[in-house]
């Protein structure tokens, strides 16, 4: 597993990708998470470590393994309580990978995700994987990006800056009714008042780990 | 210091120091204490560098502080490698060596003052010899054989293999079962003894009982028995060769001993044949059919490959000659027996950083090759080589080799024309301002990629031709042009892959600039007279690296960041590599390979300047 985290790590940092969560969140609590990853831009660069059999002594894992693995993650997912609706789509054409579940709270989606992450690995997302990155009291969203994903940022080195730069990291979170307010200052409103949009690139947000961190109060019901 | 590192200081030691010329044609002594068995053998005869750089410049260089503070520890502090009691008047000389049941690795050198050597080699204890004048030293991994003024480090190990069949042996002839809980399901709990318990209630003096008998031993203490009793064996038996009878590597292979009256600086020994007999890969062909295995081995009877390293005013050069028998002869010289294809030139820019040029005449090398081998095949009494043979003589019989090999004639050429951008495209996330919908775009980008060009000589264009044609029917990623053929995205999935059909030459490139502007050369544009002549003239091969062009265009960041250091430090140096090989008949095949440099800096200083960045760039990223 530790391999595919390595090829995911490269794949994401050290190229131009694109990263976006996307949060849909109903009154009661339910929702969807889409989470996509756009590494289009660097397919080249990733095709040719792809054809590396290993990469600063690491094995590179083949398609094959990244998919199977991608896939082990989705069936664990899948079989969690209130998860349901669990999609990947990979195109290893692009390079850009889609998922998205359907959850019936935010806890049970925060829950699915640690322990799916556990199944698959030892590593130190594990530990990581403990925090919630998500609380909704049915008015106010509090929300940041999962710490296994900003400790992998965060660990990467400056040399790659002026990649870290050109990538994008977009976080929204979607309502059923309108935004009141949001703290983040880098927020944007949707017209319609019921979405908030975060953008930064990586390397901001390897500066700050806390950079897309928000939190969003709905007009009351 | 650490027993590894004594090896690898051999060959730092081996780079640095030796003899002149004539001391070792009058004075031969190391190197009659390399082993019958050592397969490989790098024996520095004299580098130079003590006339051409002084002993205190050297002991300057960063790495050189490495190898002292290794040699010298606080006891020996402030000394370098010129008090280290090596006797610079003789070769010092590394070989490894393989048999089938052990390896043995080392060098043999020359001492000057014993007293000293032992400051250095502080860890080596006195173990007794059984013969008079000779002193043998060891550590748990080494040995130390002196005798008169000369010495061989050697380090013995016994294969795996060889341990386990005889520590298996005596297991099972003591009566005992398989070794290993194979058919356990459940692993055993292991009882860890709390041994607060005991110290806390000192007067229960109830201790477990042990469960094995320390007195037997288990199969893992067998096998580690085994193994030095297996070591000290062939200890005995290479010392009882070398100092009793007299039977060492120099004596016994006059090809050996006829390299080292070469007046270079250092030479090179590999045994092909021996190579062949030992190697692992092979085990197959040993115990399966091991009519076809003894075949082999005649085949590569006399495979032996012999090299000179000379400096010279700013350039080395390495020259190989590759021997072999009658029959392995037969089929090299049939290859090489090829015309060099001029049209090749045309496609080789004058600034290409990195290219080679490859000529051979695959129809005759086939038709030898068949006739020298399938009768090895047909002798076989193995039914599946018995149906690869039939089926072998059968495509020899209904295929129009005259087609097959008029299309694929086995020239070739290849080049490297640094990095380019190449147009790709990529897809771009955007979000509507009502609801931040989603939606995907596809852009175009840009992207590095390295441009190679690799052709091939061919007589048969229509060939090619017909199978484009066809795949154009298939798939419309392939497009027909004017002077090329472009399939889309053949390129790790994004770039453009051209062929161009000259009719003589079939060309593969990413290259847009020459299948658009250059399909037939690059005229005025191409090799230099000098390079062609050279190219033309060389043998069957020909290659040549611009190591600064090549270096400045190679693409860094597809290099761990170590590595990419590396090759940004080497930037800095000039130098150009070409390799050359001449002569080609059935007795054997000269290569030379040259480095040269511009500089004022000496030959010698030069390698070491490069030795020391690759060494500082090591030492300042552990």
């Amino acid at each position: 597993m530790k391999y595919i985290l390595v090829f995911l790590l490269i794949g994401l940092l050290s190229a131009c990708i694109e990263i976006s969560d996307d949060l849909t969140l109903n009154n009661d609590g339910s929702g969807t998470l889409r989470y996509k990853i756009n590494l289009s831009a660097s397919k080249v660069k990733v095709n040719s470590i792809l054809a590396l059999d290993s990469l600063g002594g690491k094995p590179v894992p083949s398609k094959t393994q990244i998919s199977a693995k991608i896939n082990e993650f989705v069936r664990i997912l899948d079989a969690q309580v209130g998860i349901s609706n669990v999609l990947v789509e990979e195109s290893y054409t692009d390079f850009i990978f889609k998922f998205s579940c359907d959850f019936s709270s935010i806890r049970n989606l925060q829950d699915g995700i640690k322990v799916s992450i556990a199944q698959i690995t030892n590593d130190k997302v594990t530990t990581a994987a403990d925090q919630y990155w998500l609380s909704w009291d049915g008015n106010t969203l509090v929300r940041s990006i999962p710490s296994y994903v900003t400790q992998q940022i965060k660990n990467y080195k400056l040399e790659d800056a002026e990649q870290l730069k050109v990538g994008v990291y977009t976080s929204i979170a979607r309502f059923e009714r309108p935004v009141a307010s949001f703290e983040n200052k880098l927020g944007t409103l949707s017209k319609n008042q019921m979405a908030v949009m975060v953008r930064t690139n990586t390397f901001e947000l390897k500066e700050n780990q806390h950079l897309l961190d928000n939190t969003i109060v709905l007009t009351p019901r | 210091m650490s027993q590894h590192f004594k090896m690898v200081l051999g060959l730092v030691m081996a780079l640095l120091f030796g003899t002149t010329a004539q001391a070792q044609i009058q004075q031969i002594q190391s190197e009659q204490l390399l082993p019958k068995d050592a397969v490989t053998v790098f024996s520095i005869n004299n580098i130079s560098l003590l006339q051409k750089i002084s002993m205190d410049e050297l002991v300057n260089y960063e790495f050189m502080s490495e190898v002292h503070q290794e040699l010298f520890d606080g006891s020996t502090a402030g000394k370098t490698l010129k008090d280290a009691g090596l006797d610079f008047n003789q070769r010092l000389n590394l070989f490894y060596g393989k048999s089938n049941t052990h390896e043995l690795t080392g060098f043999t050198f020359g001492i000057s003052d014993k007293k000293a050597l032992f400051e250095v080699f502080d860890d080596f204890q006195v173990v007794e010899s059984p013969l008079a004048g000779l002193e043998i030293y060891g550590t748990f991994f080494n040995q130390l054989l002196i005798k008169d003024n000369k010495a061989i480090l050697i380090r013995i190990e016994p294969t795996m293999e060889h341990i386990d069949a005889v520590t298996d042996s005596i297991w099972y002839a003591r009566g005992n079962e398989m070794p290993f809980d194979f058919f356990e399901e459940a692993p055993q709990e292991e009882q860890i003894l709390d041994e607060q318990t005991y110290e806390d209630n000192p007067n229960t003096n109830v201790f477990p009982e042990a469960t094995e008998n320390p007195a037997v031993k288990n199969y893992y203490e067998l096998r580690d028995s085994v193994q030095v009793m297996l070591q000290q064996a062939e200890l005995a038996r290479v010392i009882d060769e070398i100092f009793v009878q007299g039977i060492n590597l120099y004596n016994l292979d006059p090809r050996f001993a006829a390299q080292l009256t070469h007046n270079a600086e250092g030479v090179f020994y590999l045994d092909n044949a021996r190579n062949l007999d030992k190697s692992e890969g092979l085990w197959y062909f040993q115990t399966v059919l091991p009519t076809l295995y003894k075949d082999i081995q005649e085949l590569y009877a006399g495979n032996v490959i012999l090299g000179d390293l000379f400096l010279r005013d700013n350039k080395v050069d390495f020259e190989v000659e590759a021997q072999y028998g009658a029959a392995l002869g037969s089929i090299y010289a049939q290859m090489n027996d090829a015309k060099f294809d001029k049209n090749v030139l045309a496609y080789i820019p004058a600034q290409s950083p990195a290219y080679f040029t490859y000529n051979i005449n695959l129809e005759q090398a086939y038709e030898q090759a068949y006739k020298v081998l399938l009768p090895l095949l047909t002798d076989e009494k193995n039914a599946q080589i018995a149906m690869n043979v039939l089926t072998l003589e059968l495509l020899n019989e209904f295929i129009n080799k005259e087609a097959l090999f008029d299309t694929y004639k086995g020239s070739m050429f290849g080049t490297f024309n640094g990095i380019k951008k190449v147009k790709t495209k990529k897809i771009e996330f955007s979000y509507d301002e009502e609801t931040f919908a989603y939606q995907e775009t596809e852009t175009e980008t840009e992207a590095e990629m390295p441009i190679f060009t690799l052709g091939f000589t061919t007589a048969r264009a229509d060939i090619p031709e017909m199978v484009l044609k066809h795949m154009a029917r298939l798939s419309s990623r392939i497009q027909r042009f004017e002077n090329y053929w472009r399939i889309d995205n053949a390129i790790l999935d994004a770039a453009p892959l051209y062929i161009l059909n000259t009719g003589k030459l079939l060309i593969f490139t990413n290259d847009e600039d020459l299948a658009r502007m250059h399909p037939k050369g690059y005229g005025k544009g191409a090799l230099a007279k000098k390079e062609r002549n050279a190219a033309r003239q060389s043998g069957f091969m020909y290659g040549s690296v611009d190591i600064p062009k090549t270096l400045d265009r190679f693409p860094t960041e597809v290099l761990t960041p170590r590595n990419a250091e590396i090759v940004s430090s080497l930037k800095g140096k000039s130098g150009q590599l070409i390799l050359t090989s001449s002569e080609t008949n059935t007795e054997h095949t000269t290569f030379k390979l040259s480095y040269s440099y511009v500089g004022a800096e000496s030959t010698g200083k030069h390698l070491l300047d490069l030795v020391n960045s690759l060494y500082l760039i090591y030492t300042l990223n552990p």
